[in-house]
């Protein structure tokens, strides 16, 4: 396996697109219920957690970009199998899309759980997720471009979602906030960890590096991609505790689609129904960046044709999504996926890093001693 | 240098000399039941001369005038004298009998004097071809209104007349191994992308087929995906979009006996805006350009939407329309999908029977639609009478494309985006509408995205494409296009302000 792997000129993009990139595999269906989380930690003090999980995530994605750094043109799976060697390496790396499959599975069938909650409560959730899953499959078949293609423009056609939330924003009772500074330090620390399933997702960089065609200017979009999903879950954050009331909000399950229950237009009047079917362009974009991890790293580590992976993990994922209609077990999924993307996400760089350096130092040593 | 060409293509051998009725046989052989070969022997000063060719290819008048009186006046005869003393330009002398053929189809008339070792041809072609006329199916209110006839070398003319430059190339390639046809491949050398050139050159040449019936048929022999619903190359028959889209730095190819030129590369956006956004005032223009896009979409979007509210969301509607609503639909006996789809194919049908039915017996579509969709379906309970508003509201609005193609597309799409609204309601619409963008995400034209230049993202190229400002700004050719010359003039001077009283 090459750990620098060559990507054909006309495959790469330009750096600008991992703005839209990091924010979309950011902001899926975690900010939906991101707010009763936090708040159940943090209370009225929540933007202050949000705020630290925005600082410490700046810092893992700086340390992502000083490991790809030592390299040329590597990815994690390469740098793993560079600095654990191929055995461990390759252990690793199927962890980690492991990690990807699970997390994929969350989304998905979260998502379906919404459509159910708010639309269809009777529709089987196989219906929905072989709709879903049969526009992954699309999308995937048209390579990286049309991923980052679907990603770029989702991104905009889902953003006119923002305006909505006006009408609740100026129902905001301010003193929802009071009193400031409440929540003591291991309280704010535990309301940052409840963002980290909403924050996950940026750990994608370290699969699409290899891609980006200019990597001097790749770090601005990555950082400010980062700081945008950061505004918006703070956005959601702030309107959620400010407009529903204390108790309220800790039954809340997914509090920033009920926010949009009161937006009503002389033409339409219950906004909630659209946005959840729009919904699916926040999700979608999601669902389709984790598979192409996915497909890709298998594909990097053990050379099976992207397609095959692609079938067999879509089929897979039906199965299950088949059999994990309760909600229970997809809430409890979700934890799952919390815990173990907290300590893959935003620990295990941060391990990753000084046994590089270490690794590097050594290395450099060897060849002066050589010369 | 076409007859160097020609001497590298053919391998056959010179059938001259011959004797004259040796020929004629060969020819009558060839043009067997044939009537229409003309095949004339005279005795010129002790020698034999023939002069043959097709009847109707040929000005009779000015083959009396122009070559058999002079002819016969030639007191010397020999192929290099007959060249000489023949007052037409254009003569040329061929020895093989393939040349012959192929030369006597497109109008060319022969003269051959016995045991001499060429034939001399001059080209005295008639072609009747309808005169250029007002375009009828892409009609424009401001502009010029001429557009393309059938005869290629009208339509060259006019090309040439629009682009007076040395700069436009009309590469010539003809296709078809039965019966060829020739094409022309026109551009601005100094300004298009050669990559595009060659990829359409390369198409072209490809091409593995017995005759090109039309240029449409062209267009999708040619095109990147067949599989797709979406238009991909423009098709023109007004000389002003032709020219203005050339001179972008795009390639038009001409078709012979076609009235519709290719336009290549086409984005999608190319079939949403008019020449006539160009000549209005740019913030009329800009307005009629996002006017066009807010029609594509409510055209398929309208119908589906409706279904998906009546049928499943009534929450969506408004208290006071849902009581109209429901009393409109309180007589209709079908759900929502029956209903909408039997409106939809009623409009379908009578936009098809316009399209179908000879212009006198036009107006009959009218009173049929008129009267019967507007009364009669309401009253006899089949359909409610919001319906016909939504449904009428889009059709109009899948008319406003300026491209008839497009417009089809988006009202085929409609169809599959109505079942899929009866079927899953809101979530069915944005499955329908997630497929649609990743579908045209895949597509290309030419080579080039079909998205272009909103993905691959342009900054500089969205002044051109969804709206149009004032010609001072726009100074660069389409960026996405890679062309070889990106400015059309320097800003910083067309945007140059006189300081007060100066």
């Amino acid at each position: 396996m090459e750990i620098n792997p060559k990507i054909k000129e006309n495959l790469r993009i330009r750096a600008f697109y991992l703005f839209f990139i990091i924010t979309s595999i950011q902001v899926g269906v975690g900010i939906m219920g991101a707010p009763m989380y936090i708040f159940t930690e943090a209370e009225q003090d929540s933007w202050l957690s949000i705020i630290i999980a925005f600082v410490y995530v700046l810092l893992v994605i700086f340390v992502m970009f000083r490991i790809l750094e030592q390299y040329e043109n590597a990815d994690i799976f390469g740098i793993q199998v560079d600095i654990f060697g191929k055995w461990l390496g390759k252990i690793l790396g199927t962890l980690y899309i492991i990690y990807f499959a699970a997390a994929l599975l969350s989304v998905i069938l979260t998502y379906i759980d919404v459509v159910k909650v708010f639309i269809f409560p009777e529709i089987s959730s196989l219906i929905i997720g072989v709709l879903l899953i049969s526009l992954i499959i699309y999308c995937i078949y048209g390579g990286l471009k049309v991923i980052i293609g679907v990603v770029f423009i989702f991104f905009f056609s889902a953003h006119w979602l923002l305006f909505l939330l006006y009408e609740p924003a100026i129902r905001m009772e301010l003193d929802h906030f009071q009193p400031f500074f409440q929540a003591s330090f291991p309280e704010l620390l535990k309301g940052a960890r409840a963002t980290a399933y909403s924050f996950a997702g940026f750990e994608i960089l370290l699969l699409i590096y290899p891609f980006i065609q200019n990597k001097e200017s790749a770090k601005f979009p990555a950082y400010f991609g980062a700081f945008w999903s950061f505004g918006l879950l703070l956005i959601g954050t702030v309107i959620s505790i400010g407009y529903f009331s204390a108790v309220q909000l800790k039954e809340l399950e997914w509090a920033v689609l009920s926010l949009f229950k009161i937006v009503s237009l002389p033409f339409v009047e219950r906004f909630d129904y659209i946005v959840v079917a729009e919904w699916m362009m926040v999700a979608l974009p999601n669902m389709i960046l984790l598979m192409w991890a996915i497909t890709y790293g298998i594909k990097r580590m053990y050379k099976v044709p992207q397609t095959k992976t692609l079938f067999i993990t879509s089929f897979i994922l039906l199965i299950l999504i088949a059999f994990m209609s309760n909600h229970n077990i997809i809430i409890r999924l979700t934890d799952l996926v919390a815990k173990v993307g907290f300590w893959v996400v935003y620990v295990y760089p941060f391990i990753l890093f000084p046994i590089v350096l270490l690794k590097k130092r050594w290395q450099r040593k060897k060849e002066s001693e050589t010369r | 240098m076409r007859k160097n060409r020609r001497r590298r293509n053919t391998q056959t051998q010179s059938i001259f000399p011959i004797k004259i009725d040796k020929l004629e046989k060969l020819l009558k052989d060839k043009f067997e039941k044939n009537p229409d070969l003309i095949f004339s022997t005279f005795e010129i000063g002790g020698k034999n001369v023939c002069v043959f060719y097709l009847s109707y290819q040929v000005k009779t008048e000015r083959l009396d005038n122009f070559l058999l009186k002079p002819l016969l006046n030639i007191s010397d005869l020999s192929t290099p004298n007959i060249l000489n003393e023949i007052p037409i330009g254009g003569g040329s002398t061929t020895d093989t009998f393939e040349e012959i053929l192929e030369d006597l189809l497109i109008g060319n008339v022969f003269v051959y004097v016995e045991d001499e070792d060429k034939a001399v041809f001059y080209l005295i072609v008639r072609k009747e071809s309808r005169d250029i006329s007002k375009s009828e199916n892409e009609s424009v209110v401001l502009g010029p209104q001429i557009a393309f006839s059938e005869s290629l070398i009208t339509n060259l003319n006019v090309v040439r007349w629009s682009i007076r430059s040395t700069d436009l190339v009309l590469e010539k390639i003809m296709i078809g191994k039965r019966a060829k046809t020739e094409v022309r491949i026109i551009y601005m050398k100094s300004i298009v992308n050669d990559k595009h050139i060659n990829t359409m050159r390369q198409r072209l040449q490809d091409l593995d087929l017995d005759k090109v019936d039309d240029s449409h048929v062209l267009s999708q022999l040619i095109e990147d995906s067949s599989s797709t619903i979406f238009p991909q190359y423009y098709l023109t028959e007004l000389v002003d979009r032709f020219s203005y889209t050339v001179s972008q730095g795009r390639i038009g190819v001409l078709v012979e006996n076609n009235p519709q030129a290719i336009l290549a590369p086409s984005t999608i956006f190319s079939f949403l805006e008019s020449t006539e956004d160009m000549y209005m005032r740019w913030n009329a223009g800009s307005f009629l350009r996002i006017l066009r896009f807010i029609a594509m979409f409510i055209s398929f979007i309208l119908t589906p939407l409706y279904v998906a509210a009546v049928t499943y969301h009534y929450e969506l509607i408004p208290p006071r329309e849902l009581i109209t609503i429901g009393q409109s639909r309180a007589i209709v006996p079908f759900p929502p999908i029956i209903e909408a789809l039997f409106l939809e194919f009623l409009i379908e049908l009578l936009r098809e029977a316009g399209a179908r039915l000879p212009s006198k017996v036009g107006q009959t579509i009218g009173i049929v639609g008129g009267v019967i969709i507007g009364q009669a379906v309401v009253q006899a309970g089949l359909t409610s009478s919001i319906l016909i508003i939504v449904i009428a509201f889009s059709a109009l609005a899948s008319f406003t494309a300026p491209s008839y193609e497009m417009g089809t597309t988006v009202r085929v799409i409609r169809f599959p985006m109505i079942l899929l609204a009866g079927m899953f309601g809101l979530i069915g619409i944005m499955y329908g509408l997630c497929f649609l963008v990743i579908h045209v995400l895949k597509l290309k034209s030419l080579g080039e995205p079909y998205l272009s230049p909103i993905y691959p993202f342009r900054w500089d190229d969205l002044n051109k494409v969804l709206f149009r400002p004032p010609y001072a700004y726009q100074d660069k050719r389409f960026l996405s296009l890679r062309p070889k010359d990106l400015f059309r003039f320097k800003k910083s001077e067309a945007v140059k302000k006189h300081d007060i009283d100066e």
